[in-house]
């Protein structure tokens, strides 16, 4: 059985960490030795075949949505050092430098927020919720299509009945005692209110997306 | 330390970007993040052999570096100093997820796919069966990592992909020589276990 600093004296010799009278001394072994010979052959054809294999530089999928998301994570932990009056989940729609956008994900629907004072190019989905742990939710802003498109990873297919509604927000206001806030429309109309739950995740009490 | 790409002449230096970040230049970190996401992609990707879960991580990694870049002095290469981040961001994801018992790190994952371009860019065009083979190996290879414990996957990462010397892997996990030393004795053991049919068959 070999000892430990046997098996050092291996990955040092592979890894070229000995000295020249170290590696003179190992090869003079490896010479006496079939066996360790054999291995070191071995470990020296599957570490060049792990160089080959695992390289350290990867394309990064979709790699424009990865720096929009990194760009939008900045904007938003900037936006949280803003002072605000009261905290509040929905506080962040009242920020006037930002055109700000939401999208709440429900199982039977989804809804979107979005404040359309500000032109696209500078639109920024700044939160997202998703009450189905099983959903993904992201987001991807494309300045050059004047776009934001939401991804939701995992929904199961929509039946053809279901109707997707979306929705703009003009102003909101929050009840405190109620613990509600309620979302108005461009004319004024109420589209939803939204309550926190005991765990204090907002989930939607009523919606009247129609007006 | 990381094999170190130094910025093609007439790009600005990263010590530059780093100064225009500390100051609130986000455009300045997007720069960084161009420059470097395929590799802070490919450590994470390795470690834990899932395309999503590797973007994200890169994500948080690169996240966690702009909240950090305030306190950066600048006394080592901004690669080198993103790559520790890197490096502690998907090791503690990868030991959540081995306390959680949410995917055991052995042959029970089986979803495996090899990611685009994890595959070695042959010099010259191989003939089909040896371009089979090497594809072969390659996914053979993924699989065998995959079944590494983190700790053995870490040092036969930072050894094998990123290069790293003894001291330097042993400074960044942090541990001493010895338990990287036999750390990466075990993961190579592990490993030519693993894939002894493969060489064995090749002799």
């Amino acid at each position: 059985m070999k000892t430990p600093s046997e098996d050092h004296d291996l990955i040092r010799y592979l890894d070229g960490e000995m000295s020249d009278t170290e590696r003179a001394s190992f090869e003079v072994r490896m010479a006496a030795d079939p066996m360790l010979n054999s291995e070191v052959n071995m470990m020296q054809r599957m570490s060049a075949d792990l160089r080959t294999h695992l390289p350290a530089e990867m394309p990064v999928p979709y790699a424009d949505f990865f720096n929009s998301q990194i760009q939008m994570r900045i904007s938003q932990e900037e936006s949280v050092t803003l002072p605000v009056s009261r905290s509040w989940w929905f506080d962040w729609l009242r920020i006037p430098t930002l055109a700000t956008a939401a999208a709440a994900v429900a199982i039977g629907g989804f809804m979107i927020v979005q404040n359309h004072d500000q032109p696209a190019s500078n639109s920024i989905v700044h939160s997202i919720y998703v009450p189905n742990p099983t959903v993904r939710a992201r987001s991807f802003h494309s300045d050059e299509a004047q776009a934001t498109v939401l991804i939701l990873d995992g929904v199961e297919a929509m039946p053809s009945d279901r109707q997707m509604v979306s929705f703009h927000i003009k102003r909101t206001e929050t009840d405190q005692e109620m613990a509600t806030t309620t979302l108005f429309g461009e004319s004024g109309q109420v589209v939803a209110v939204v309550v926190k739950d005991s765990r204090n995740q907002p989930c939607l009490l009523s919606a009247n997306p129609r007006g | 330390m990381p094999a170190f790409t130094a910025p093609e002449s007439g790009e600005v230096s990263d010590s530059d970007l780093v100064k225009r970040c500390q100051e609130g230049d986000t455009r300045a970190f997007d720069v960084l993040v161009n420059r470097y996401r395929g590799k802070v992609y490919a450590m994470t990707y390795h470690m834990i052999q899932n395309e999503t879960e590797a973007w994200d991580l890169a994500q948080e990694a690169f996240i966690k570096a702009w909240r950090a870049m305030p306190n950066f002095k600048l006394d080592s290469a901004f690669y080198t100093w993103l790559y520790r981040i890197t490096h502690n961001v998907t090791y503690d994801w990868l030991r959540k997820k081995k306390i959680q018992g949410d995917g055991e790190f052995d042959d029970s994952h089986t979803d495996h796919r090899v990611a685009a371009g994890a595959e070695a860019v042959a010099r010259q065009e191989p003939a089909p069966d040896t371009a089979l083979k090497n594809a072969e190996l390659g996914v053979r290879i993924h699989e065998a990592i995959v079944k590494l414990s983190p700790e053995h996957k870490q040092v036969i990462l930072l050894r094998e992909v990123e290069g790293l010397a003894y001291e330097e892997i042993a400074e960044m996990i942090p541990c001493t020589l010895g338990t990287v030393m036999s750390r990466l004795f075990y993961a190579r053991k592990k490993l030519q276990e693993m894939l002894k049919d493969t060489y064995e068959n090749a002799l």
